[in-house]
């Protein structure tokens, strides 16, 4: 092979080839640092005040921690009722609990089990799972120590087995009890949630703009797939709910793959940024003048939480047996469907139930012959649900559909008929109407679901 | 632990040997004995990591399915004949630089083909295609021809276990209401979570609700694509109690690579149980959620 390169030259494509393939090769490339931005929203609110938009990203700061170390603060009064919002494992009832703990042995099986063999050098902790690593880390790096002094010489076979045993409890325990901190589940919200939601859960991610419907912006703390009355903030169980099962008819999808744990992990994530959004709302809104004074940026703080701790109270439920579906009860639902003073579904659910009612648009404010789609609280197209598919986003149930009629959806023009009354003060629609007509509109889509 | 998992040494170790590999080809001049060696390599650490794959846990997924034996056995005969052809043509093309290297044998010689040799290499792959096409006959009969489906069983072509629809960028599985209905507003819904009994011959229909997806269980050998406005009957029987996964395998837009789903295979009873539940579910009235919030 006749190669006139010289000899520099090749030294500098070897030199090349070499650098590539050990970056190619590195193990742990480094996680960037994130931060979080002002909303569309707030920055236009402050576009008079550039040094306020400065001072409420600060404030918002202390308050909520940064993407990579997510943290509430916690007000004094808290701490005297010992009240820690980043101990989101406290919230939990004994029996969820024991529950995570069995996902945890679950989703742990291969670690756990090479513990119980103690073989420490076999146990890899998930990679989101930071803390965890990092406790294990602890314990690893003392048995790495007395292996290598094994190696040695200096340390013997029974030195490696006594701090097997005595660590092997603590170390299965760490497995077991692991329930991701806020800094975890930002993780998991990075490589899972992010590229939809956003890194402050506005729904502007990158590949939001592929999706219809568009990804929840959390920041206004409106949900619409709850159990819930009166618009209220979800309960850990609503957002639990969206996660395991997804919504159907979207793109957000059944995040099962994860343990239990994991996914409770991303609730209180979703939380934090759901709070600091609507926090940031409020600031933005009310307290740009007076440059976010202490005192009124913990009551916004406070009254945003208050309205998360008060969401139990509002769970709809029905008191007695479901009503069976005969065709007498479909009947009177599809009376109750059309009764244009009453329920008045047809006006924009139309006769067939297609969504295609006259209310289903509004005339073209630019004076357009053609009527165009209802906006929903968040500026996005919204229609009328075509009733005919049997695709139900908050959930298949009976029950689901019940409460989107009794409580309506929040942020939508879909109303809560539970408070539809007439001059006497009675409800039109009674909660019997009400499953009258649920089970009018679930025989909609008989037959013909995809 | 998988030879891939990126914090594993071997990697490091392997990204040396190749910049070795590298920096040889650079610098050492290329005699005879260096080019063979290293046209040499490439047979023999092909070879080897198919006999080390096994052991890196990058061969087969367990089998837990009545089909996974002839599939595998189908597989192991094409992997044969492949690796003796490969081995084959290797060994004539290091002869070939062995044997030709740096030397100039004088003219060239040229021919207009040989009838003899065109012959030969028309009727080898012919005769290979042949023996692979009559060998896998049973087997791809057993799992997709109409005459080897269930019947009698609890589930067959009619009355198939459950609906698999699958969309961007998820698996939806539809069970039948309590009278085998799928016409039915009682049709229980089971996101990701494709629930069968195990030991049963089980039928389900596949359909497709906006692209091309592929339904692929690797434990049970199964793939077959879900194509829009189709319905494609299916059928396998899992051996095995467990959980497996159910994966995408066709590229059906950006979500592609998070568009997964489970088998659950359960005993018979706790099928039946874990279907109750879900008809149960239909009833509730939500006072459990006022339970679960004191």
């Amino acid at each position: 092979m006749s190669d006139p390169q010289p000899l520099r030259g090749r030294l500098a494509i070897a030199a090349g080839l070499f650098g590539l393939l050990l970056a190619a090769c590195d193990p742990e490339p480094p996680r960037p640092e994130l931060h979080y931005t002002l909303s569309a929203d707030s920055k236009q609110l402050l576009a008079d005040y550039p040094a306020a938009q400065d001072q409420l990203l600060g404030t918002l700061g202390m308050l909520f921690g940064s993407p990579s170390n997510p943290r509430y603060a916690v007000p004094e009064e808290w701490i005297d009722d010992e009240r820690n919002p980043n101990d989101a494992w406290a919230e939990l009832s004994e029996a969820r609990q024991a529950e995570l703990v069995a996902a945890n042995k679950k989703a742990f099986a291969t670690p756990l089990a090479a513990l119980e063999r103690g073989e420490f050098a076999a146990v890899e902790p998930a990679r989101e799972a930071l803390d965890l690593q990092a406790a294990w880390g602890e314990i690893r790096a003392g048995y790495d120590e007395i292996a290598a002094a094994m190696e040695a010489g200096t340390k013997s076979r029974t030195d490696l087995d006594k701090y097997v045993a005595e660590n092997k409890a603590d170390a299965i325990a760490l497995f077991t009890d692991w329930y991701p901190s806020l800094r975890e589940s930002a993780e998991m919200y990075r490589t899972q949630c992010l590229h939809c939601h956003g890194i402050n859960g506005d729904g502007k991610g990158s590949t939001a703009e592929f999706l219809n419907p568009t990804p929840r912006d959390y920041q206004r703390g409106a949900f619409k797939w709850t159990a819930l009355n009166e618009k209220a903030r979800p309960r850990r169980a609503d957002l639990y709910g969206v996660l395991e099962n997804g919504v159907n008819g979207t793109a957000m999808l059944s995040f099962k793959r994860f343990s239990a744990t994991q996914l409770e992990g991303l609730v209180d994530y979703v939380r934090l940024l759901s709070i600091r959004g609507e926090t940031e709302r409020n600031l933005a809104r009310e307290d740009a003048e007076e440059g976010f004074k202490i005192e009124a940026v913990q009551e916004a703080y406070l009254d945003v939480w208050s309205k998360w701790d008060k969401s139990a109270e509002f769970v709809i439920a029905y008191d007695g047996e479901i009503p069976e579906a005969t065709p007498e009860v479909i009947e009177h639902g599809r009376v109750l469907y059309n009764d244009a003073t009453g329920a008045n579904c047809v006006s924009c659910h139309g006769v067939g139930g297609l969504g295609d009612g006259p209310s289903a648009k509004e005339p073209d404010p630019n004076g357009g012959p053609v009527p165009i789609s209802k906006k929903d609280d968040w500026g996005n197209p919204l229609g009328p649900r075509d009733l005919t598919q049997g695709i139900y986003r908050g959930g298949d149930r009976p029950i689901d559909l019940y409460r989107r009629l009794y409580a309506g959806i929040n942020g939508t023009y879909m109303p809560a008929h539970s408070t539809i009354k007439d001059p006497q003060g009675n409800r039109k629609v009674t909660d019997e109407d009400l499953w009258a007509i649920v089970h009018y509109v679930r025989s909609l889509s008989k037959g013909k679901r995809l | 632990m998988s030879f891939l998992n990126p914090s594993n040494g071997a990697w490091s170790i392997l990204a040396l040997l190749v910049a070795l590999l590298l920096v040889l080809v650079t610098f050492v001049k290329f005699t005879r004995l260096w080019t063979v060696i290293l046209i040499a390599l490439l047979p023999i650490l092909g070879v080897w990591t198919f006999v080390k794959a096994p052991e890196w846990g990058l061969w087969f997924p367990k089998d837990v399915s009545t089909h996974g034996a002839g599939m595998d056995s189908l597989f192991n005969l094409i992997l044969w004949m492949v690796a003796i052809t490969f081995v084959l043509t290797e060994v004539g093309l290091v002869w070939c630089v062995f044997r030709y290297h740096d030397k100039v044998p004088g003219k060239s010689l040229f021919t207009h083909g040989s009838h003899k040799l065109e012959m030969i290499w028309t009727a080898i792959p012919a005769v290979a295609l042949l023996v692979i096409a009559f060998a896998q006959i049973g087997t791809f009969k057993q799992i997709k021809f109409e005459d080897h489906w269930p019947t009698g069983g609890p589930y067959s072509k009619d009355k198939p276990i459950a609906h698999v629809i699958a969309y961007q960028f998820a698996w939806l599985m539809r069970y039948p209401d309590a009278n085998g209905s799928f016409d039915s507003v009682d049709v229980i819904e089971s996101p990701f979570d494709f629930v069968v009994p195990v030991d049963t011959d089980i039928m389900f229909q596949l359909k497709s609700r906006d692209v091309l997806h592929s339904f692929f269980l690797p434990n049970l050998r199964l793939k077959q694509d879900a194509v829009p406005g189709m319905t494609i009957p299916m059928w396998f029987q899992a051996t095995e109690v467990g959980e497996y996964d159910l994966i995408c395998a066709e590229l059906c837009g950006w979500g592609h690579y998070k568009m997964a789903g489970r088998l659950i295979v359960k005993s018979k009873p706790d099928y039946e149980k874990w279907l109750a539940d879900k008809r149960a579910a239909l009833k509730s009235n939500g006072t459990a959620d006022l339970e679960a919030a004191e």
